[in-house]
C-alpha cells in the first residue's frame, strides 16, 4: 500500500462530481477541504464571472447573510460535506495554484490561493481536484449590455438558488438542454417565457424537449436570429429576425436569457500551465486528462462533465493514492450534443445579422470589425499605417495567437477577463480567417481568476524574504 | 541556400528595433524567434525608460532612446502609448530618505535634471501617495509606453518595409567558419548571412557558449500584475516601496517588484514563466504607497524572464571572432533603450561602427570576470536575487 496516505485532498468546486469525490476522499481517511465560490458577493457578481448576470442584478441580493443560508440548503451535496466533517469553505475564491517546478523553486507543498470577504490565505495540499463547474457563453449583440439581458447559468441561480428573479415576460436565445432546464424551472416560477429563438431548422435539446416545450405553450422561432435587444434603459423588446425572408418581429420582453451554451471554468488549469487541447464537441478548450482524471501537473486532476472520458470518481481515487504521472490522454467522449458546432452557428448568425459595428469586448468597447482588423483602442485615437492581419505564424506554431489580438485591440483584457467576449471572439476570428479553431492559440489565462480587490489579495511577506528598495540591490563589486 | 545580409535571432523588442533599423537602411533582414514574436521579457516589462543616473555605462545611449522616443510612433506607424511626463524615486520612511539622497548624488554626476524634491512636491506630482511620504527625486525628463504595442509596432514597421520574421522557428547553432560567422541553424536548415546579432535575452549565453564565447547574463524570473482601470491618477512613473509603478492610458496599475529568482536557460527551450504568491506582497505594497486604492482589483498577473548582467548595465559587444556576430543583452533596460540600441547594432552589423555611445558597453569591462562568476556570487537558479 501507498505511503502517501493520509493525503490533504483540495477539491475546487462544490459541484456533484466535486462533492461526491470530496465524501468518498474523506471516507478513506485522506484530510478533505472542499471550496467553493458560491455564494458571491454582490461585487464578485457584476464582473459576471463565471455567471452572467448583465446590468440589473437584484436588489435582493445584497441581503449577503440570507444568501449564504439559501445557497449552502440548495446544495445538498455541500450539505453532506459539512456533516461529513470535510473542511468546507463556500464564498471562497481558489484565484490561484502554485507549486515548484523549474522556474519557481520556493512556493513549498503544493498551494492554492484563496480569497473570501475576509481576506486570503494559501492552502497546502498533496492533491489537487479541479471541478470547477461552468460559466455562460456571452454572445455579442446590440443592446446587450441593456439591464435583463442575462446568462442562463446567472438565470437560474436568480430563479431557483436566490430566489429573486425580477423578469415577467423573458425570451430565450437557444433550445439547447440548459435552455429547456431554463424554461420549465421560469414557468414554475410563473414567469412568462414569450418565445425560444432557433436559428436551425431543428430543436437543439431534440425531439422529446421540443414536444415537451411545445406542450408547455412556449413559442419557439426556428429559422430566426436575434437582431437587437431593445430598450433604452432596460430590455422592452428582443428584435428578430427570419433568416430566409428576412422579415422582422420584435417579441415584447423585460428579460432576455442567453441559453446557446456553457463552457468549462477552465482558468485555473489554463493558468497552472496544464496541457490544454481544443474539444470541438465541447466548443472549448479542455485540460488533457488520462482516464483517471490526471492532468499533465503532478497530482492535480480535473473532473467535469466536459472532461475527456469522465473520470470515474473511485478511479481517481485509487490514482490520488498511488501518485504518478500523467498517463496516455483520454480522446473527447462522443456527446449526444454538439455544442461546438451550435456555438459557431449562433456566433455566425448573429454576426451577420449584427454586423462589424456591434460591441464585441463589453468592458473595453471594442467592436467586432475592430477586433477583427485589430486596430488600436479608441482612446489612443490612432490608426495603423497598415491593415494588419492577426494571422502571423506557420509551421509548427499555432496559425493564429489570440494574446496578439487581446494586446492589440484590448479584447479579453477588461474587468470580465475575458469571460463576455473571448469565445466569440476566437469563433470570429476561425469564421473570418479561415482557422479550424484547433489551429489557434486561445488568449493566455492568468492568476487571478477573478478580480480581486487589493485589500483582501494583500498579504504580508514571509519571514526572511529580503525585498530590495530600489529594484536591484548593488550588485557585486568587481575586483 | 538562403542568404540574408544580416539576420537577428530574437524577435523581442531589441531584435527588434535592431532589424527595423537595419532594413530602413536597405539590408536584407531576416528576423527569427523560437516563439510568438515579443512573447519573452519584451510584452512582460513594466514599460519604463530609464535615464539610467545611476549608470554612467548606460547614461548617454538612454539620451539618445529618449531623443527617439518621441518620435517613435510616427516612424513607425503605430501608437506605442508613449508618454513623458517624469520618473519620481520616493521614500517613505526617513532611512528611505537617507538612502534616496546618496542616489541622488549618483545622478548628480550623470544628469543635471534631477530635482530632490520634498513630500509635499511628491504628493503634488503624485496624488495617492501615502501621508507617510518623506520626499523624493524627481526628473521631468524619462517616460513609459506600451511595452506589447511597441514591440509589435516595431515588428509591424520592420514588415512594412519588407522585413520577414519567422515566429515558432528556434536558433539552435550559430554557424561559424574561419573566423567569420556564417549563419544559423535552425529546424528548417541552415540560413547565411554576413551577420549575426543576438537578442535573445536569456537564451543569448548557452547560444553562445558553443563558439567558445562567454556572455555573462544570468536569467531572474520576476512577477509583475496590472490592477482594472481607474480614472487618471498621476502621469509619472514610480519607484517606490521596492516596486516600479505607473498608471497606463487605460487606467490600469501596472507594476512589478520584489525579489526576482534566478532561473536557467538552454538554448531556444521553452521557459515556464509561473507567477508566485509573491503578487500578494506586491499588492500589500502597493497599498501601503496608496492607500486609497485598496478598493481597486488586481486583475491579471504573470511573469518575466530578465537578463541580468554582473554590473545590471547593458552590453554591446561586436566579437572580433567570430567577425560578424554581435550580441546584447540590455540587463533590463532593454525597453527604453531599444530605439538606440537598435540604431546602435544595425550599424555595427552592417558598418562595423557606430555613433551611438556604446563603446563601453562591451565585454571588455568583463575581462577579469571569474568564468564561475554565477556560482561564485551564488547568483544560481532557485536562489532570490536579494
Amino acid at each position: 500500500m501507498s505511503d502517501r496516505m493520509p493525503l490533504r485532498v483540495t477539491v475546487i468546486g462544490a459541484s456533484d462530481a466535486g462533492c461526491a469525490l470530496a465524501l468518498k476522499a474523506q471516507a478513506a481517511g485522506h484530510q478533505v477541504t472542499l471550496v467553493d465560490e458560491h455564494p458571491q458577493t454582490m461585487a464578485q457578481m457584476s464582473f459576471d464571472a463565471p455567471w452572467f448576470y448583465g446590468a440589473a442584478l437584484p436588489a435582493a441580493l445584497m441581503n449577503a447573510n440570507a444568501i449564504a443560508q439559501v445557497v449552502l440548503e440548495a446544495n445538498p451535496g455541500i450539505f453532506a460535506c459539512s456533516e461529513a466533517g470535510i473542511d468546507v469553505r463556500v464564498g471562497t475564491i481558489a484565484w490561484g495554484a502554485f507549486q515548484n517546478g523549474p522556474n519557481s523553486r520556493h512556493i513549498g507543498a503544493p498551494k492554492v490561493g484563496l480569497v473570501d470577504a475576509e481576506g486570503n490565505a494559501l492552502l497546502d495540499h498533496d492533491v489537487l481536484i479541479l471541478t470547477p463547474g461552468v460559466r455562460d457563453f456571452v454572445p455579442s449583440f446590440q443592446g446587450a449590455e441593456l439591464p435583463g439581458v442575462f446568462g442562463v447559468k446567472a438565470g437560474v441561480a436568480l430563479l431557483d438558488l436566490y430566489q429573486c428573479y425580477e423578469g415577467e415576460r423573458t425570451v430565450v436565445l437557444g433550445t439547447s438542454a440548459r435552455a429547456v432546464d431554463f424554461v420549465r424551472r421560469a414557468l414554475a416560477r410563473g414567469v412568462a417565457v414569450v418565445g425560444m429563438v432557433e436559428p436551425g431548422a431543428v430543436f437543439a435539446a431534440g425531439e422529446a424537449a421540443r414536444a415537451e416545450i411545445a406542450a408547455l405553450g412556449v413559442p419557439v422561432q426556428f429559422g430566426s436570429a436575434l437582431v437587437a435587444a431593445e430598450g433604452k434603459v432596460a430590455v422592452t423588446g428582443a428584435r428578430l429576425r427570419d433568416l430566409s425572408s428576412g422579415a422582422e418581429t420584435v417579441l415584447d420582453c423585460d428579460s432576455l436569457c442567453l441559453a446557446i451554451g456553457a463552457l468549462p471554468n477552465i482558468e485555473l488549469p489554463a493558468a497552472m500551465g496544464c496541457r490544454m487541447r481544443f474539444d470541438a464537441g465541447a466548443g472549448s478548450w479542455l485540460p488533457e486528462t488520462d482516464a483517471a482524471g490526471r492532468t499533465s501537473l503532478d497530482n492535480v486532476f480535473w473532473l467535469s462533465g466536459f472532461a475527456s472520458g469522465g473520470a470515474d470518481p473511485d478511479a481517481v481515487l485509487a490514482a490520488m493514492a498511488e501518485g504518478g504521472p500523467m498517463g496516455a490522454a483520454q480522446p473527447a467522449p462522443a456527446t449526444a450534443t454538439d455544442q461546438g458546432a451550435y456555438l459557431r452557428r449562433w456566433i455566425e448568425v448573429l454576426n451577420a445579422t449584427g454586423g462589424g459595428a456591434v460591441t464585441l469586448c463589453k468592458c473595453e468597447s471594442v467592436t467586432r470589425e475592430a477586433f477583427l482588423g485589430l486596430a488600436p483602442p479608441a482612446y489612443l485615437q490612432g490608426s495603423l499605417r497598415q491593415p494588419k492581419s492577426p494571422v502571423t505564424g506557420a509551421g509548427d506554431g499555432p496559425r493564429l495567437h489570440q494574446d496578439l489580438t487581446k494586446r492589440m485591440t484590448r479584447v479579453g483584457m477588461g474587468h470580465c477577463q475575458g469571460r463576455r467576449c473571448r469565445d466569440e471572439a476566437a469563433l470570429l476570428l476561425s469564421l473570418r480567417f479561415g482557422i479550424g479553431m484547433e489551429e489557434i492559440r486561445p488568449g493566455s489565462y492568468r492568476f487571478p481568476v477573478r478580480p480581486l480587490d487589493l485589500s483582501l489579495i494583500a498579504a504580508d511577506e514571509p519571514p526572511g524574504l529580503r525585498w530590495s528598495y530600489w529594484l536591484h540591490d548593488p550588485e557585486p563589486v568587481l575586483d | 541556400m538562403e542568404t540574408f545580409d544580416l539576420i537577428v535571432v530574437g524577435a523581442g523588442i531589441v531584435g527588434l528595433s535592431t532589424a527595423w533599423r537595419a532594413r530602413k537602411a536597405g539590408a536584407r533582414v531576416l528576423v527569427l524567434d523560437k516563439g510568438a514574436t515579443a512573447y519573452e521579457a519584451s510584452s512582460r516589462a513594466t514599460g519604463l525608460l530609464s535615464l539610467c543616473g545611476a549608470s554612467p555605462l548606460e547614461a548617454p545611449l538612454a539620451q539618445e532612446a529618449e531623443k527617439l522616443w518621441d518620435r517613435l510612433d510616427e516612424d513607425l506607424g503605430y501608437p506605442t502609448e508613449w508618454s513623458q511626463k517624469g520618473r519620481l524615486w520616493v521614500a517613505i520612511t526617513p532611512a528611505e530618505l537617507d538612502e534616496l539622497k546618496i542616489l541622488f548624488q549618483t545622478f548628480q554626476r550623470t544628469y543635471d535634471d534631477f530635482e530632490f524634491v520634498d513630500a509635499q512636491t511628491c504628493r503634488s506630482i503624485v496624488p495617492p501617495l501615502t501621508p507617510e511620504t518623506q520626499g523624493g527625486i524627481y526628473t521631468r525628463r524619462s517616460g513609459n509606453a506600451n511595452p506589447q504595442r511597441t514591440s509589435q509596432a516595431f515588428a509591424w514597421a520592420f514588415q512594412d518595409l519588407g522585413g520577414e520574421i519567422r515566429e515558432h522557428t528556434p536558433v539552435l547553432e550559430i554557424l561559424a567558419e574561419g573566423g567569420r560567422v556564417k549563419g544559423v541553424r535552425t529546424p528548417q536548415g541552415e540560413v547565411h548571412a554576413a551577420s549575426v546579432v543576438v537578442c535573445a535575452g536569456a537564451h543569448a549565453a548557452p547560444l553562445l557558449a558553443p563558439l567558445g564565447l562567454l556572455f555573462p547574463v544570468a536569467p531572474v524570473r520576476f512577477d509583475a500584475f496590472v490592477t482594472t482601470p481607474l480614472p487618471p491618477l498621476f502621469e509619472a512613473a514610480l519607484v517606490v516601496h521596492g516596486l516600479a509603478v505607473r498608471q497606463t492610458l487605460r487606467g490600469n496599475i501596472h507594476l512589478n517588484g520584489g525579489p526576482h529568482e534566478w532561473v536557467e536557460a538552454g538554448v531556444a527551450n521553452d521557459m515556464p514563466k509561473p507567477v508566485t504568491p509573491l503578487v500578494r506582497n506586491i499588492a500589500r505594497r502597493l497599498i501601503e504607497v496608496f492607500p486609497g486604492l485598496r478598493g481597486a482589483q488586481m486583475l491579471r498577473s504573470w511573469a518575466g524572464i530578465l537578463d541580468v548582467t554582473p554590473d545590471q548595465a547593458t552590453i554591446v559587444h561586436a566579437f572580433d571572432t567570430p567577425a560578424g556576430l554581435i550580441a546584447c543583452s540590455s540587463a533590463g533596460h532593454g525597453f527604453g533603450m531599444a530605439p538606440s540600441l537598435g540604431l546602435a547594432l544595425s550599424d555595427l552589423a552592417l558598418h562595423g561602427k557606430t555613433a551611438m555611445p556604446v563603446a563601453d558597453l562591451s565585454l571588455a569591462r568583463f575581462a577579469r570576470l571569474p568564468k564561475d562568476w554565477r556560482r561564485a556570487w551564488n547568483w544560481q537558479a532557485g536562489n532570490y536575487n536579494t
